[in-house]
């Protein structure tokens, strides 16, 4: 992006957060949000914040997000921006193969702690492979929490690229997922790991 | 400005996320001024949101958000040039009132009392402003400002008191 284009966005910006905060009283760091409207797992929703990506989200479509966005961070203002591009490129390199690795700042600081230490585990789990609840319990370094581990991943605010689609039952079955069963099944089999019993 | 609060506030966040950052740009290129363009977004989302039980039956918010806000930038823009006009005015009454033997120099004059009227504190400039420009009386201000009739009055009269002093005195 041009130098131009740049100092553009920066003063348009600054106009949209004066008036966030004038007409609604939102204020501080915003949250910036892009759409991705027709991917191969559907609608998808994603936010960043100014250390990263704070969603990623299976929507029903841009007032669903945006709704949730401004219930959930009730005191900042939310908007729409092209700097999430770098993401929207990068996922689309993840759906046509051509990587699956995504280079995209994640910022987790919202989740609870045991529940982030999941994530973590969760976001090593290389693509093309799978782990277990137990096992991502046991790397979150509570064995015995295996339920609440689920809990966490059911709640994973970045879906795909904390990849918590890649955590199975003990049983090789699916379990469960956010974007439903079939959406975890297509991301599977396009990574090239097949759920199978072990 | 009080903030909507409640429903209000939520409607025209959501205005704002989806729709500020293009409108603000769209804005921007007709005023080419980002104080006037915080402006007219604001007004711009304060109509939509008063007109919005009567929008929920129009499919495209958008291309009515741009129409309201190019309406609301070009006469801006038509205000803008009549305020220059009439501080102009005000500056060449002015200056006839402090210099008599008015010489052949009227453009420099006029360039550094534009530069005068930018320097004034806020308060007072857009006083003036609506004052001189807007012909607005003070009662009008105040509502317009904020702040009490008393306040408008005083920000009018210091703000020509300052022009007077560095018109004589640069």
């Amino acid at each position: 992006m041009t130098e131009t284009a740049v100092r553009e966005r920066q003063a348009v910006e600054r106009i949209v957060l004066e008036a966030f905060g004038a007409l609604t009283g939102r204020r501080g760091e915003p949250l910036r949000y892009a759409m991705m409207d027709d991917t191969p797992v559907g609608v998808l929703g994603l936010a960043a914040g100014e250390r990263g990506l704070r969603h990623l989200s299976f929507v029903r479509d841009e007032d669903d997000f945006l709704g949730r966005l401004l219930a959930e961070h009730g005191d900042v203002p939310v908007l729409r921006s092209a700097a999430l591009d770098p993401v929207r490129r990068a996922l689309d390199a993840y759906f046509a193969a051509r990587r699956f690795d995504f280079g995209v700042a994640v910022d987790l600081s919202g989740v609870p702690p045991f529940h982030r230490r999941v994530l973590n585990a969760t976001a090593r789990i290389p693509a093309g492979r799978v782990a277990t609840y137990t096992q991502i319990a046991v790397r979150a370094g509570s064995p015995r929490a295996s339920r609440a581990a689920g809990n966490a991943l059911h709640n994973n605010p970045v879906a795909i690229i904390v990849p918590c689609h890649r955590v199975l039952r003990t049983d090789g079955s699916l379990g469960g997922y956010g974007g439903g069963l079939p959406v975890k099944e297509w991301l599977l089999e396009h990574e090239g790991a097949r759920p199978r019993t072990l | 400005m009080p903030h909507a609060t409640g429903r209000a506030s939520q409607q025209i966040a959501l205005l704002l996320a989806k729709h500020g950052e293009e409108l603000a740009r769209h804005i921007r290129r007709i005023l080419r001024d980002d104080d006037a363009a915080q402006d007219v977004l604001q007004d711009t989302m304060l109509r939509a949101h008063r007109a919005l039980p009567a929008l929920g039956a129009l499919a495209n918010h958008r291309a009515w958000l741009y129409r309201v806000a190019t309406n609301i930038a070009l006469n801006a823009v038509r205000s803008r040039t009549r305020e220059r006009a009439a501080l102009e005015r005000h500056a060449a009454e002015h200056e006839l009132a402090v210099e008599p033997h008015a010489d052949g120099h009227d453009e420099a004059r006029r360039a550094t009392l534009w530069a005068q009227v930018a320097r004034l504190p806020e308060r007072q400039r857009l006083a003036l402003t609506l004052r001189i420009a807007d012909e607005l009386d003070y009662e009008e201000i105040a509502r317009r400002l904020g702040g009490t009739v008393a306040a408008a009055r005083a920000n009018v009269y210091q703000a020509t008191k300052r022009l007077k002093m560095e018109v004589r005195d640069p």
